[in-house]
């Protein structure tokens, strides 16, 4: 316990005594206060942080290097991205909005690139879109940029930036990234008038016709891989299987 | 003061390690459960949705700050500062979810709870809401036990409390 003037009168020694515990509440409330003030911040300064994670414009977008070939949307049809005559064939079925299929971009998203690139892989990719809003908009907006040309580059930007909601303005700022401010105007309009709206309907109805059920699903020449257990050597030894057989 | 120790001080001394068992137990849960939905705000956003209790935009005020509640609340707990507070806030928000899950439940919903990230619609068949609420009570009784003994060990509180 803390130690009290043995000495002194009665008298005094109650004073000190009160004056002591008249401190101790005063550095408490101060305590306390400081740590409701602290709390608060905290609280009041991540509800602004995540507003402006989701609402900022896209900070990181890759170059479109890729293809620049036009890619034709056709109800119930994928994304096509890739050389067409491709020996191996990858199906992706992904939400632009889903943590898992983000975290699997930037795991396997390199090794995909790179067979597309190589022309070892054709990726046919349904991004469904059951998170949220923003899912159907940026899926709205992938076929929008697949049809500008741009598909490619524009699916990593997706990917790249997946915190953010998706509105209209963020999906057209993600392509003059991209395209370094060179986005068609078709683009733009087809952004802002969802024209694919009956495509992104007909991707989600494909993907339940195919019994996919959870994202990110992957198929490769038409066989279910197990994504927990996938490692880029495995993906790899995969892809280049497919490719000989 | 010497002697054999009563019962009483006995329950005291125990007492003492529970709360600080407790209340490193429920501030752990709530920091690993408030984090990974930090990294994801459009996920907890979204789980929250999934609930359909909350209008939109609370939802969305839900989905962004709860996450720094549990982080903050569970820091306090495991400092061991203003611990009966802290832990009538997590008795709070632990009833919150038992509601919350219960209602969904109730409802037939089928959507993860979201608890420790993630979230949103799953197959019923993947439902767990008898897990989720055994859990959740068994947290609220750590808190309500924190909320009528905070003093523990190792605690920041002690002096303050034991003057």
């Amino acid at each position: 316990m803390s130690p009290t003037p043995r000495s002194g009168s009665g008298q005094q020694r109650a004073q000190l005594e009160a004056e002591l515990q008249a401190r101790r509440r005063r550095e408490r409330r101060l305590l306390a206060i400081l740590a409701g003030v602290l709390v608060v911040l905290i609280v009041g300064g991540g509800i602004l942080l995540q507003a402006w994670r989701t609402s900022r414009a896209p900070s990181t977008a890759p170059s479109a290097a890729g293809t620049a070939t036009p890619v034709a949307i056709v109800n119930g049809q994928p994304i096509r991205l890739g050389k067409p005559d491709a020996p191996a064939k990858i199906t992706l079925y992904e939400d632009f909005h889903c943590p898992h299929c983000a975290d699997f971009e930037a795991e396997f998203g390199p090794t995909i690139s790179a067979a597309q690139d190589k022309g070892q892989a054709l990726v046919e990719l349904y991004p469904m879109s059951f998170i949220d809003a923003g899912s159907a908009t940026a899926a709205n907006a992938m076929a929008c940029a697949a049809e500008a040309g741009f598909g490619q580059a524009y699916y990593q930007g997706l990917f790249a930036n997946h915190t953010l909601q998706w509105s209209e303005d963020q999906l057209v700022a993600l392509a003059d990234k991209i395209t370094g401010n060179k986005t068609p105007a078709g683009f733009s309009d087809c952004v802002r008038k969802n024209t694919h709206r009956a495509w992104v309907q007909s991707i989600n109805d494909a993907a339940v016709a195919a019994g996919v059920n959870q994202t990110p699903t992957m198929f490769l020449g038409g066989k279910l891989v197990d994504i927990a257990g996938l490692t880029v050597d495995k993906l790899n030894a995969l892809i280049a299987a497919a490719a000989a057989g | 003061m010497s002697g054999p120790p009563t019962p009483s001080a006995r329950f005291e001394a125990a007492a003492w390690w529970i709360s600080t068992v407790a209340r490193l137990v429920l501030g752990a849960v709530l920091v690993v459960a408030g984090g990974p939905k930090v990294g994801s705000p459009q996920t907890s956003v979204q789980a929250v949705r999934a609930y359909d209790l909350l209008p939109d935009a609370l939802a969305r005020l839900v989905g962004w700050g709860l996450p720094f509640v549990e982080i903050a609340v569970g820091l306090l707990l495991l400092a061991g500062l203003f611990t009966r507070i802290a832990a009538v806030t997590a008795a709070v928000l632990m009833l919150a979810f038992v509601a919350g899950v219960g209602s969904a439940a109730a409802r037939g919903l089928s959507i993860d709870c979201g608890c420790f990230g993630g979230g949103g619609a799953v197959e019923p068949s993947q439902t767990s809401y008898g897990t989720e609420i055994a859990r959740d009570i068994g947290l609220l009784l750590l808190a309500g036990w924190l909320v009528w003994r905070p003093r523990s060990r190792f605690a920041l509180d002690l002096r303050e409390e034991t003057a």
